[in-house]
């Protein structure tokens, strides 16, 4: 019998090595996980114990990892109860981390035009995927970042051209341009040199202006609000292209144990509840999005 | 030998490595947590699969669980693939070395129950968890097990067509627990789970609607641990006489819980919601429990269960 998902989730007590706070109540957290930063994947999650005050770990996606050093990133944003105490953490002291967590995103080297799109808390995934493919020249991703809070970084103008957007829209997250990897930004708030409007209305700019041929090239990767996934579902259903979308949902386990964590997922007319936790977080997005266009 | 062979127990004449067993609904169908690294299942004494129908079910819609107070809320609905997935494609994936391995039983009419106990009277199962107590259920479930009649009656029904261990789970939703329990003796229970979730909500006070897209579901975790604690207590006191053993279980997350269990009377324990919180507490229970069997001079388990000495009045 094969036992292949044995021993793939760690449970670390991690040392917080930063942890900056961020207008619009978001927070950029560093922690010292070396097993869960050797293990992994861009889409990956690890359920945090926030406080002992509230033993329910809460899931939170990795932004990135370094397996050299062993830090795992994370950008979250305080909502509940769990994510305030969170944010009461202080540097030096250790959070319980069951990780990393979750069927990751699949880039497919046929798909060499990866379309990156994140909102909000789902921009971290977005960045993982990015840094996954730095340097490999076979990508040519673009990464649209959307907030409607101020962005968890000194957006800046980006140094790589895009001649096929708009002229005006040039601010970028300065990590992404030190990766030589394209990005933009959307926004509805106004903010300098961000596309104003949905990160969607700004994708279909994009979309429409490469030729057949480079717009079969292209899959979507995404994640962020859920009317925001549906939004990039239907777009990628238009321009019938393959879309990754990486949901959230609330948890209890994390491993696959409770189905707690479910969503109604749709395969050849057949409606079933899978876990979000590890038959996820990351799903095909006919499959949870199944009238969105196509 | 085992790292726990001073904890090994017999329960219903099955071989326990531990007292421990993990909780229905909490561990899915027995492989899920070996995904932690650490956790293994021959920690646990036995494992309770997931509750299991005649036919599949999809569950309740989201959201299915939520934190509160010392414990948490679910309300799954009882989702599984259907009893003849469960003998056929899942248990001959398990690895009954590590450890015994209960069938939890759930139905929404007595036939059901009857139907689904006889598909795993014919397949490797150790055990048949009787399952009169789920709180997510329309029909069925707590139904049943709030009703001291039918609760007899489906364990009646069950033990009919099974030889193996049958072990009736109780609901602390009901009004005379150990009547019950009495009723479900006779009627030819093996053994007793107790307890089940109590019944509970939580509201957002933004939306004013309930968080738990069931509306309702059953609380678990520590803050249940008194109640269950005095269930388990009140149970015994019928048992006790038949000689029938129980898994206390109730917001158990310590082997200082586990052995308030023990001493109330149960012989074996249950581990769920705390889990959740520490994916490796069984290893700690386990030594926690050895600790003290050594301090009192105690070779076994067997040696502590109801040994509860009420204060005279």
């Amino acid at each position: 019998m094969s036992k292949q998902h044995r021993d793939t989730i760690f449970l670390e007590e991690a040392e917080i090595l930063s942890h900056q706070h961020l207008d619009g109540d978001q927070h950029l957290l560093r922690l010292q996980a070396p097993e869960c930063a050797a293990h992994a994947q861009p889409g990956s999650f690890v359920q945090i114990q926030c406080s002992a005050e509230l033993p329910l770990r809460r899931p939170i996606s990795i932004m990135r990892y370094s397996t050299n050093e062993g830090w795992v990133d994370f950008l979250y944003k305080a909502l509940g109860r769990g994510t305030h105490l969170l944010a009461t953490r202080q540097v030096g002291e250790k959070l319980s981390i069951l990780g990393p967590i979750g069927t990751p995103f699949e880039l497919h080297a046929e798909r060499s035009r990866p379309l990156l799109i994140g909102g909000g808390v789902g921009m971290p995934p977005m960045i993982a995927i990015a840094e996954s493919i730095k340097g490999q020249d076979n990508y040519k991703p673009l990464v649209i970042l959307g907030s409607e809070v101020p962005f968890p970084f000194s957006a800046e103008p980006s140094k790589i051209l895009l001649p096929n957007l708009p002229s005006s829209v040039i601010a970028t997250m300065p990590l992404l341009d030190g990766w030589q990897i394209p990005c933009r930004l959307a926004s509805q708030q106004g903010y300098a040199g961000c596309y104003q409007g949905y990160v969607t209305d700004l994708a279909r700019i994009w979309l429409e202006s490469l030729d057949e041929a480079e717009r079969q090239k292209v899959e979507i990767f995404s994640c962020g609000p859920h009317p925001m996934l549906e939004a990039v579902a239907a777009l990628a259903a238009e321009f019938n292209l393959p879309c990754q979308v990486s949901l959230e949902e609330f948890m209890a386990c994390g491993v696959g144990g409770c189905a707690g964590c479910i969503t109604p997922v749709e395969k050849e007319g057949e409606v079933s509840m899978k876990r979000v936790c590890v038959d996820g977080p990351v799903f095909d997005a006919v499959e949870v999005f199944p009238r969105s266009g196509h | 030998m085992t790292k726990n062979a001073s904890l090994a127990t017999e329960f219903c004449g099955m071989k326990f490595n531990t007292p421990l067993v993990l909780l229905s609904g909490c561990v899915g169908f027995g492989e899920e947590y070996t995904r932690v690294h650490g956790f293994s299942n021959r920690d646990a004494g036995a494992i309770c699969l997931k509750g299991t129908t005649l036919d599949a079910r999809p569950g309740n819609p989201a959201h299915r669980v939520c934190e509160t107070p010392n414990g948490m809320i679910n309300a799954i609905g009882l989702q599984n693939p259907g009893v003849d997935y469960v003998v056929n494609e899942i248990l001959p994936t398990l690895d009954f070395e590590e450890t015994r391995f209960i069938a939890n039983v759930s139905g929404s009419t007595i036939e059901e129950y009857i139907e689904v106990t006889r598909r795993f009277d014919d397949s490797p199962i150790d055990a048949i968890e009787i399952n009169i107590s789920c709180p997510n259920v329309k029909e069925g479930g707590v139904a049943f097990g709030n009703d001291p009649a039918m609760s007899a009656r489906v364990v009646e029904a069950c033990r009919k067509v099974t030889n193996k261990p049958l072990i009736t789970k109780l609901s602390p939703n009901q009004t005379d627990i150990a009547g019950n329990a009495k009723g479900c003796i006779e009627a030819g229970t093996d053994a007793f789970a107790a307890i089940n979730t109590l019944m509970g909500m939580a509201i957002d006070i933004d939306s004013r609607v309930p968080i738990i897209g069931n509306n309702q579901g059953g609380l678990s975790g520590p803050a249940i641990k008194p109640v269950a604690l005095l269930k388990v207590h009140q149970v015994y006191q019928v048992c006790r006489p038949h000689g029938i053993p129980i898994i206390g279980q109730g917001g158990i997350c310590s082997a200082e819980d586990a052995l308030e269990f023990i001493i109330a009377g149960a012989s074996a324990v249950g581990i769920g919601t705390a889990l959740f919180y520490d994916p490796l507490v069984c290893d700690k229970i386990n030594r926690g429990i050895a600790a003290y069997l050594e301090q009192h001079q105690l070779t076994s388990i067997d040696q502590l269960v109801g040994t509860l000495q009420l204060n005279q009045r």
